[in-house]
């Protein structure tokens, strides 16, 4: 009889190609696996920032883990950070692929802008219940207007970060620009920034890059003539005002004064234009005075405030970015309670954490009128740029608008168009209305502000 | 049992025997094949097929991107219609299409026809045309950006002997997508140049010899001989670079970094035009109804084009 044939015996020490395969599958089947934490502790809370804990060690995200830190230290619910690059978070889909696949994160940071779609999906939890008694009189005017539907808060404000114009010093100097010619008007600016044109230098700059950014900046040249984009369900952008507000910033590009094209991290960005010899007059926030004093401590700036049109009023845009929390995350109540505590706290403590991230971490001006006492009672604003900022500045405060992305998308359009393709302001403002209305009579959702 | 029978019985045991076991092998063999295959398997399910089935039954609905989805049957399908800036991105792509796939074919079958020969450091020529593809196009985008910056960019001062010193090649709407395009062949014309490669040397040296013999000069041999045996790589190249143009990666990373559909939307293509109106606008069930209409439209192209051509083997036609 034939002897039957066996397969080979397993060589020892050497693995079988099914335990081979076994083992692929199984670390395969483990490293899915992986990825599905325990997503349902309520325990712990996951938070959503571009802050910290940052790989590059920064005085913002010092601040961001020693509050997180505090609190757990105190609390059985912990909140564990996760840090998300700031080009990932602001302009990426990070956030908005977490939300949409119902994982988004238990708190997050959520900017004006984006406020409206969040609330009008349901994903923002009413705040109110959890703000201690008072607070809400201790925001100052407007602060809290744009994260407030039917009464209720759904956001709560950490800065507000008001736009003015820089200026490099050495370059009015140079061209015998005295402190006392800086301009008040647009016609005023216009012709300095074309005085302050080199071969190459630009004389100003303002952004070119659509986005929301691009709008925020925008608006108070908007409103400044007392223009607006919607009131009482119609669109009120096609006026005077914005014909005019869109023809000035067309106005840079036709006399070649200012670049369509921005440095380093854009028009925002002090230290990569202004501060590099790129213009000599740029529009950015409050946050460049913390920029230009960490990456370009040497720089001699100024700032001054917004030009106006003849017969204009003083505006600027207060911009700033709020704590939110996910109305249907693992426990909502309890990040609630941390947001409350984190910035809206009325103790000496919580006052003083807030102060350390407006003018300590950060330089902002802080949304609470006891934090901005205390942060003046430390000598905050009392000298240089921030002094200006506080004094002439705040005054002219407005809320940055919480516009749909339709209506976004319209202003935008008509910016870029008399901008950057030269398009008649009147018209572009006229089209801009139109599709703004066509929105506006199938809108439903919180009121646009 | 006489010898002869016990012979035959043991032989006929032996011949089942063996034949149970090539069957148990056979069985053994093609399972290990499907568990070899798996893995691709389920990974194209999971991240091809099913996020397609998906996308159609996404474009059914009003999704808002917070869990909420209203049916609304063929809604997202009739806006597309009358959505301006949805023909505007249809337009921009068409431009870039018509531009970036003659330009980069061009540009990669020059390359490839210029490092076929051997020469002296040849690999290190090859190497560095086809550099650009093994960097991010976040850091191409980002590179460029630097070079063409308004009046301070090299690239912007070395153009300024030839009257274009003033021009900002991202920031002007005239100049912005005839920059993209560039930027775009550039990155991927090293790609190509491989492509186009592998099939030149698929052709036998004694085509090119008998067309020496027959006293063919360089570009006779590239017309009558080269040409036609590279139908099949050309035809390969030409799809790719079609798809690539309309989904590819510089189809969205290289206009999100560079100038974010600007400036005035003149860079501003399908692709990044569906990111905006699901990321950035919260409609996903439009987005999907829009990437809906883009893969029907590339599949039917893709079949045209196979049936107009044969898949490039027109001399076999």
């Amino acid at each position: 009889m034939t002897r039957p044939v066996q397969p080979p015996p397993p060589t020892a020490g050497r693995p079988s190609r099914r335990a081979l395969l076994g083992s692929v599958a199984g670390a395969g089947a483990a490293a899915l696996l992986s990825g599905c934490g325990d997503d349902n502790n309520t325990d712990e809370l996951s938070f959503w920032n571009f802050y910290g804990p940052s790989p590059t060690p920064s005085p913002t995200s010092d601040w961001f883990t020693s509050v997180i830190g505090e609190w757990n230290r105190n609390n059985d619910v912990k909140v564990r950070p996760r840090f998300i690059a700031n080009a990932a978070y602001i302009n990426g889909n990070t956030l908005q692929t977490a939300f949409s696949a119902g994982s988004g994160p238990d708190i997050f940071l959520l900017s004006p802008g984006d406020f409206l779609r969040y609330q009008n999906g349901g994903a923002l939890l009413d705040l109110t219940p959890f703000l201690p008694k008072g607070v809400r009189a201790d925001y100052v005017p407007g602060a809290l207007d744009t994260r407030t539907v039917d009464g209720r808060v759904y956001a709560l404000p950490m800065e507000i970060e008001p736009l003015v114009i820089y200026y490099d010093r050495r370059a009015f100097e140079k061209a015998h620009v005295a402190e006392g010619d800086l301009p008040k008007t647009w016609d005023q600016f216009l012709s300095l920034a074309t005085k302050l044109t080199t071969k190459s230098r630009f004389g100003a700059m303002f952004e070119t890059l659509p986005g929301y950014y691009q709008n925020f900046v925008w608006y108070p040249f908007l409103w400044q003539g007392g223009g607006g984009a919607v009131k009482d369900g119609k669109s009120t952008f096609d006026s005077t005002a914005a014909r005019n507000a869109l023809g000035f910033w067309q106005e840079t590009q036709r006399r070649h004064i200012a670049p369509k094209s921005a440095l380093g991290g854009g028009s925002g960005d002090t230290p990569s234009n202004l501060a590099a010899g790129y213009c000599a007059m740029q529009q950015s926030g409050i946050w460049a005075v913390a920029d230009l004093k960490l990456q370009a401590p040497k720089f001699d700036y100024g700032i001054f405030p917004l030009p106006i049109p003849d017969g204009g009023k003083h505006v600027t845009d207060g911009g700033g970015w709020a704590f939110a929390v996910n109305a249907k995350g693992k426990n909502p109540e309890a990040a609630a309670e941390f947001v409350a505590w984190a910035l809206a706290s009325t103790d000496r403590a919580g006052i003083d954490r807030a102060r350390k991230w407006n003018t300590v971490a950060k330089t902002n001006l802080p949304p609470r009128a006891s934090v901005r006492k205390a942060a003046e009672a430390h000598d905050a604003f009392t000298s240089g740029v921030l002094e200006t900022f506080a004094t002439q500045i705040a005054p002219t405060l407005r809320s940055e608008p919480r516009y749909p992305p339709e209506v976004y998308k319209a202003i935008s359009d008509a910016i870029q168009g008399t901008q950057l393709s030269g398009k008649d302001p009147q018209q572009a403002a006229r089209e801009a209305s139109d599709v703004i209305d066509n929105f506006l009579l199938t809108y439903r959702g919180g009121s646009i502000l | 049992m006489t010898t002869s029978a016990k012979a035959l019985s043991e032989r006929a045991s032996s011949t089942s025997t063996a034949s149970g076991t090539g069957t148990t092998r056979r069985r053994r063999e093609t399972r290990a094949a499907w568990l070899f295959l798996a893995p691709d398997a389920v990974g194209l399910l999971l991240f091809v097929a099913l996020p397609m089935v998906f996308a159609l039954a996404l474009s059914l609905f009003d999704v808002d991107g917070f869990g909420n989805y209203r049916w609304i049957g063929l809604d997202n399908f009739h806006r597309m219609l009358s959505d301006p800036m949805l023909s505007r991105a249809i337009w921009v792509t068409v431009k870039y299409v018509v531009l970036f796939v003659p330009l980069s074919f061009v540009a990669g079958l020059g390359l490839a026809l210029l490092v076929w020969n051997k020469f002296p450091g040849v690999a290190a020529v090859r190497t560095l045309f086809f550099l650009p593809n093994a960097l991010s196009l976040v850091v191409i985008g980002l590179l460029w950006q630097f070079l063409l910056v308004d009046k301070q960019g090299v690239l912007t001062h070395a153009a300024r002997p030839f009257g274009l010193g003033d021009v900002s090649f991202l920031g002007d709407p005239k100049w912005a997508l005839a920059t993209y395009v560039f930027i775009s062949v550039w990155y991927s014309m090293g790609y190509q140049m491989l492509l186009f490669m592998a099939g030149l040397n698929d052709i036998e040296g004694e085509h090119l010899d008998a067309a020496r013999v027959d006293g063919a000069g360089a570009w006779q041999r590239f017309r009558h001989v080269i040409w036609p045996l590279l139908g099949p790589t050309s035809f390969f190249v030409l799809i790719t670079s079609l798809v690539a143009s309309v989904t590819g990666l510089q189809a969205f990373d290289l206009v999100y970094v560079l100038t974010k559909g600007g400036p005035d939307n003149q860079t501003s293509t399908v692709v990044f035009y569906i990111y905006q109106q699901a990321f950035s606008f919260g409609h996903f069930g439009y987005a999907a109804a829009i990437t809906v209409m883009l893969v029907a439209f590339l599949v039917a192209v893709t079949a045209v084009l196979f049936k107009a051509t044969g898949g490039g083997r027109f001399h076999a036609r």
